[in-house]
């Protein structure tokens, strides 16, 4: 073959992946705009509205439809990823500091972290309301299943890390300790500002990965269900495009989160430029 | 007398059992520069990091100004490292990465200004004071990396391998400077490098290591022209090497038995009679005469024996050098050079006999392992 034509093929093959990629989302955003009550979660649209937007806040006279019920399902989710977010990014922080220096037993330690998004989800759940079961312990999303969310999500965060540190001169530390300067404030005011993009970013894994987590939360989280479990919910009675609304419009706050990512980012290399000219005063 | 840097017996050993520094002994005086020099892996680098506190001390005692070290963290000990790659702070300014050590140290304002308003001028820096390191170039980063370790006021400055990955030129110029500031500032220096042109030029005394081992400790000139181990002997300088068994004495001149015929030159120390030994020669040391049978006695007369018989293999001036190859009897080639005047053009033809003579003086016998 020839160059122009492995070209040629080569840009079907990435043309088809893109497709499959996003087809999915796409045509849930289409069906989202299908008329209601009537119009169903299928080709073709009747009549383009945005009448299941409304009916997800209730703006809408009532009908057989049921609103989604997911108001405070996404208060609770966003509570625990964030709670999540915080508790992992903070573990896996410290950790992969402490795996700068072999010590003993660090292999083992090492794969026992990572063995929390190893294994299936399904299980770690089921395993987790059973020893809850045996122990006594009331299920909660804020409990039983904030735990299980924070050792899927840790190791995300640690690997992230161990990344952004291995790339990291440990002669600027070294540098700072021979000034003078204590473990302690040279962790605070040299690794960590030249860190902080990574912590974003495992900040970000956590938060992702905890809101829209479903298979551990499913028997962990007890009475009260988080989004993605109210979500699914809803399926088991019947699919109306309520809930393809609902899809584009947190595929929206993902977008919206990855702005902010991008925003603080920005901001973190811009404080520490303002902080050095302030220091000047 | 209290010494800057003291090190006892100091050993390194690696968690998996490898030996990095064994029993390593040096005092040093305030205001010395000593350069640590020895091919890489030797443990000079290992060692500077022990007297910096990055290193445990697995054995043995260290201490600044007489006090011991040891167990004391590398924030406290009144040491300051220049690193290789500078390990400037990327996040801050030049001004502000050279007044950090200050700051922690809760300096008032003013005379934290003033000292880093002084080191900034003192190394030409004022002008980029404002902006950030990675801008600028080797030279600058190196200048910026000392002006920070020297503004502490450490009372030794340890540099790895400072001037490493700066280009010829710079790294000349700088070595100058660097030799100008430590002795305007009598600032104890101990510097690691690999290159002995710079340990030569910079140092008060010189530090050789190997494998470990400290080799010798002498001022650049001695080891030169009195290595004490074959290490050295191969290390530092263009030798000869004789191998062959003590002889006997003759005016306090040491008798080494070689295929060579009985070579004399002064002993490092003290020699039984049949020990196996070596005669190292500096080749600055050798003086080339043409071969006529003459001549020999006289040679050998004036050079207490030191004669070797050896044909030219290439003569050629460049400039004002003349560089000789010339072959020994058993087929070693030895490379010597002189300035232009003493061995003139067509001095020499090719394959021509040459006798090779050097005075017992400038011969050392060391002890051959």
């Amino acid at each position: 073959m020839n160059s122009s034509g492995t070209k040629f093929a080569l840009g079907v093959y990435t043309s088809l992946f893109l497709v499959f990629l996003y087809a999915p989302m796409v045509v849930l955003g289409i069906l989202s705009f299908q008329t209601g009550p009537e119009g169903g979660p299928q080709f073709p649209i009747i009549e383009w509205s945005t009448y299941w937007y409304q009916h997800l806040f209730g703006f809408t006279p009532p009908s057989r439809i049921a609103p989604l019920p997911i108001n405070e399902a996404l208060f609770r989710s966003l509570v625990l990823s964030v709670m999540t977010m915080i508790v992992s990014t903070v573990l896996g922080v410290s950790s992969a500091q402490a795996f700068r220096r072999k010590f003993r037993g660090s292999g083992v330690a090492f794969y026992l972290i990572v063995l929390g998004m190893m294994v299936p989800g399904v299980l770690v759940g089921l395993g987790m309301a059973l020893v809850a079961n045996v122990l006594g312990i009331d299920r909660h999303w804020w409990g039983t299943a904030f735990v299980l969310h924070v050792v899927y999500t840790y190791p995300f965060a640690f690997l992230v890390m161990l990344a952004i540190l291995n790339r990291f001169d440990p002669s600027v530390e070294e540098a700072a300790w021979s000034l003078g300067v204590s473990p302690i404030r040279t962790f605070r005011k040299i690794t960590f500002p030249l860190i902080f993009p990574g912590v974003l970013s495992a900040m970000l894994f956590a938060f992702t990965l905890s809101y829209d987590e479903f298979s551990r939360t499913l028997f962990a989280s007890g009475r009260d269900l988080t989004l993605p479990l109210a979500i699914y919910g809803t399926f088991s009675v019947e699919v109306h495009p309520n809930v393809f609304a609902f899809g584009v419009l947190t595929t929206i706050f993902s977008f919206a989160l990855l702005g902010v990512y991008a925003a603080l980012m920005t901001l973190s290399i811009r404080r520490a430029k303002r902080i050095a000219i302030q220091e000047e005063a | 007398m209290i010494y800057d840097l003291e090190l006892y017996q100091v050993g390194k050993v690696y968690d998996n059992g490898t030996p990095a520094v064994i029993d390593f002994n040096l005092a040093v005086n305030k205001g010395e520069f000593i350069a640590f020099l020895g091919p890489s892996g030797c443990g000079k680098t290992t060692t500077l990091r022990m007297i910096a506190g990055f290193e445990s001390i697995s054995s043995g005692n260290m201490m600044i100004k007489g006090v011991r070290i040891n167990d004391i963290s590398p924030a406290q000990r009144p040491t300051s490292m220049i690193f290789q790659n500078y390990a400037l702070f990327p996040h801050m300014t030049v001004r502000n990465n050279v007044g950090y050590g200050l700051d922690v140290k809760g300096m008032a304002k003013a005379e934290r200004n003033a000292k880093v308003d002084r080191i900034l001028s003192t190394l030409g820096l004022d002008d980029i004071a404002e902006n950030k390191p990675d801008k600028l170039s080797g030279g600058q980063r190196q200048r910026i990396a000392l002006a920070r370790g020297l503004v502490v006021e450490p009372d030794i400055l340890l540099l790895d391998e400072p001037l490493g990955a700066l280009d010829a030129n710079l790294r000349k110029a700088i070595q100058n400077e660097l030799k100008l500031l430590q002795k305007t500032l009598g600032i104890t220096f101990v510097f690691v490098t690999h290159a002995q042109s710079e340990a030569l030029a910079l140092s008060d005394r010189i530090v050789v290591m190997n494998q470990g081992r400290v080799e010798q400790i002498s001022p650049p000139h001695q080891l030169y022209t009195r290595p004490n181990t074959p290490f050295v002997a191969q290390f530092i300088g263009r030798n000869t090497i004789f191998k062959g068994a003590v002889k006997g004495r003759n005016a306090g001149h040491t008798m080494v038995d070689t295929p060579f015929g009985t070579l004399t030159g002064d002993a490092n120390g003290a020699m039984a009679d049949g020990a196996n030994v070596s005669v190292v020669i500096p080749a600055e040391a050798i003086e080339v005469h043409a071969g006529n049978a003459g001549g020999r006695e006289e040679i050998s007369r004036l050079s207490g024996g030191n004669v070797i018989d050896a044909k030219i293999r290439r003569f050629d001036v460049v400039g004002h050098i003349s560089h000789l190859s010339v072959a020994l009897p058993d087929g070693r080639m030895l490379s010597l050079e002189a300035h232009v005047d003493k061995y003139p053009p067509g001095a020499f033809p090719v394959d021509a006999d040459i006798t090779l003579a050097w005075k017992p003086e400038r011969a050392t016998v060391i002890p051959a392992h």
